[in-house]
């Protein structure tokens, strides 16, 4: 019975591991999520300043896109303005809801990114987005 | 004549299958880790360490997912063969002994031998709890890796769906999910089939000395119960 004991006590700190450290990962990153994501949207952030917000790869897709670079195209982009609605981490991926526009957002080794932006709810498919990747 | 303790031989099923288990186990976060990173390229997204992997839901639900049906297969089994039978079969009892049995077969209160654990003894709800405390533990840590793999799964897919550009769900909303359900459907039906065939296998088959298998000599049909 000892033994059985033991083994009950490592499954249930296993999962109170999983439980605490689920939601606990996610929540402690949403300020840095919700300042890349207001950052963008600010009017007062330079066009290269945006860019640099962005993923490599949806940069190089709305310079792609614009047949301009990034910059120049950057300053087309609607965004939403005001305060930050909701912010949804998971793992890696975040998704930021201002008011009049929705992003998502990827961790990178250079911290958290935009990889879509300009992003309209389109049913029960995935959000139409002005800015994304490939 | 007792024999010699030798720590290694008589722990050997368990420190052989101990050790395979953490080989595998890392054998799949890095096999999975590659999976992931191979993914994320298409995706243009820069890749993830071993270390951000293993601690991520996606490692999390792949093993939880399993450890549920397994501890799943062995709480029903050890349930299932109290009533149930497979005449012939080693992995059953014989087929007249069907059900919990007497305190007399199962050395339980007056019956219980000097040598018996404690609470085999001393009767009340400490005999009866320990009379299950195989099947409970069992059930514990199936429920336990269930609920783990469900919030693992949760996680894994809200962080798909964050990647493919959709909202993601609550808990309550996971659970009712297709992804959640294929992954559990998935493991329980191989746990079972698993379990049936193996029973029904070793009635016609052998595999000389394991305790899984009828002695090689042993009768088809007459011999249920017996090992070798």
């Amino acid at each position: 019975m000892d033994d059985d004991g033991r083994r009950g006590r490592v499954a249930g700190v296993l999962l109170a591991g999983v439980l605490v450290l689920v939601p606990g990962c996610s929540s402690a990153q949403e300020p840095a999520v919700a300042e890349v994501a207001t950052a963008f949207a600010d009017a007062g952030t330079t066009p290269d300043a945006r860019c640099a917000l962005l993923v490599p790869s949806t940069a190089a897709a709305l310079a792609e896109e614009a047949s301009r670079t990034c910059a120049e195209a950057v300053t087309e982009v609607p965004t939403g303005t005001g305060p930050v609605e909701s912010v949804a981490v998971w793992g890696g991926e975040a998704q930021v809801r201002l008011a009049g526009d929705t992003l998502f957002l990827t961790e990178t080794p250079d911290g958290w990114q935009i990889t879509a932006a300009s992003c309209r709810a389109a049913g029960e498919g995935p959000y139409r987005c002005r800015v994304e990747g490939s | 004549m007792t024999t010699p303790r030798r720590p290694l031989r008589d722990n050997g099923l368990g420190l052989a299958f101990g050790a395979l288990f953490l080989a595998t186990l890392a054998g799949q976060s890095f096999a999975g880790q590659a999976q992931v990173n191979a993914d994320r390229l298409t995706e243009g997204l820069p890749p993830v360490s071993w270390l951000e992997f293993v601690t991520s839901s996606t490692f999390g639900v792949d093993v939880m997912e399993n450890w549920q049906s397994e501890y799943l297969q062995f709480f029903l089994y050890v349930f299932a063969t109290v009533w149930l039978v497979q005449r012939g079969s080693p992995e059953s009892k014989e087929v007249d002994r069907i059900g919990t049995g007497s305190d007399e077969d199962q050395l339980v209160g007056r019956h219980a031998r000097p040598d018996s654990p404690r609470w085999a003894a001393t009767g009340g709800w400490r005999t009866t709890v320990f009379s299950r405390s195989l099947g409970l533990l069992m059930g514990g840590i199936f429920l336990a890796t269930w609920a783990a793999s469900s919030i693992t799964g949760w996680a894994s897919f809200n962080s798909e769906q964050l990647m493919s550009h959709q909202d993601p769900v609550d808990w309550a909303g996971y659970l009712g999910q297709a992804d959640f359900w294929n992954r559990t459907l998935q493991n329980w039906q191989s746990e079972m089939l698993a379990v049936g065939s193996m029973a029904v296998f070793a009635v016609h088959l052998r595999q000389r000395g394991s305790p899984e298998s009828k002695p090689v000599g042993a009768s088809q049909h007459d011999d249920t119960g017996e090992t070798g």
